[in-house]
């Protein structure tokens, strides 16, 4: 099929809502958010009864297991996050051979290609659990939400997946993700609620 | 009121959807009397007390759940996942 003259461009998730800069109190930054793009991102969900050979494939291809509670497993490259009984979240560093990948595992699972779907940030910085009492309704308490693990919640009524990363030097370390077109609601809540602390806005390709 | 999703854990109830009771046995259409169906379709027991129901976790899992509840008391008694029982998810 020849190719389509269009005058169309790529256009980050988070292009016209979040700006790299800092806004909010000044000193010393109380969070850091750094916006992520470019990932590849599909849901899984396995077939019936297909769960055990899914998750067998993805163990060979990418040397991850698939996690049955709501967790997420780092890998080299890819991450696998639960997102409900039987589905998860294949999370690719590059979007590059990302569809090869996924044509085989759709032998075992209904596979849908979400790259282009999700706005994803990561949050950090010495007061990005009070950021996150404002909106999120779990306790994200160190005793109950533990490294690696991920949930499905709401936040300002806009849908989201969170996971906990490892610590880094300034304490926990959030990645949250909303569904792309819900991106300039969930900014308005983060905005709102992060500048009282003072917040530095990165971005992680730069 | 929370509810705790066996799959997510606890949540407020505002992740959730109800739907209505979670036993209603469906009349043979082509059998059943229109009263019977009537009655299935849009008649509901409102009792005070233990109630069986559906609800649905949709700002989470997305998975449909059936919960024992108190309609009096609000006490959530049992979550279990819908999908365990015969038919599958509503
Ligand atoms: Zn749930």
């Amino acid at each position: 099929m020849a190719e389509t003259a269009t005058s169309w461009l790529p256009r980050g998730a988070w292009a016209g809502v979040a700006e790299p800069g800092a806004f909010g109190a000044t000193g010393e930054a109380g969070i850091v958010a750094t916006l992520h793009d470019g990932f590849g991102l599909a849901t899984l969900i396995a077939g019936p009864g297909a769960a055990p050979a899914l998750s067998r494939l993805v163990e060979a291809r990418l040397g991850i297991a698939l996690p049955r509670t709501p967790r997420i497993v780092l890998g080299r490259g890819h991450d696998a996050i639960w997102t409900g009984p039987e589905q998860w979240w294949l999370r690719a560093a590059a979007r590059d051979g990302l569809l090869p990948l996924l044509d085989e595992l759709s032998a075992h699972a209904a596979v849908s290609d979400q790259s282009h779907a999700r706005a994803a940030l990561r949050l950090s910085g010495p007061r990005v659990r009070d950021l996150l009492a404002k909106g999120v309704m779990l306790d994200l308490h160190p005793a109950v939400f533990a490294v690696g693990d991920a949930a499905a919640t709401s936040i300002a009524h806009v849908g989201v997946q969170l996971w906990r990363l490892a610590d880094g030097p300034d304490g926990p370390v959030f990645e949250i993700m909303v569904p792309r077109s819900m991106a300039g609601s969930f900014w308005s809540w983060l905005a709102a609620s992060a500048g009282a602390f003072g917040c530095i806005v990165a971005d992680a390709a730069k | 009121m929370r509810i705790t999703c066996p799959h997510c854990g606890a949540r407020d109830a505002q992740e959730f959807s109800y739907l209505g009771a979670a036993d209603l046995a469906r009349p043979d259409g082509m059998a059943a009397s229109e009263a019977a169906m009537v009655d299935y379709v849009y008649l509901r027991d409102n009792p005070r007390g233990r109630h069986r129901e559906l609800w649905y976790h949709g700002a989470g899992c997305r998975a449909w759940l059936v919960v024992g509840r108190d309609t009096f008391t609000h006490a959530v008694i049992s979550v279990e996942p819908a999908k365990r029982h015969a038919g599958g998810a509503a």
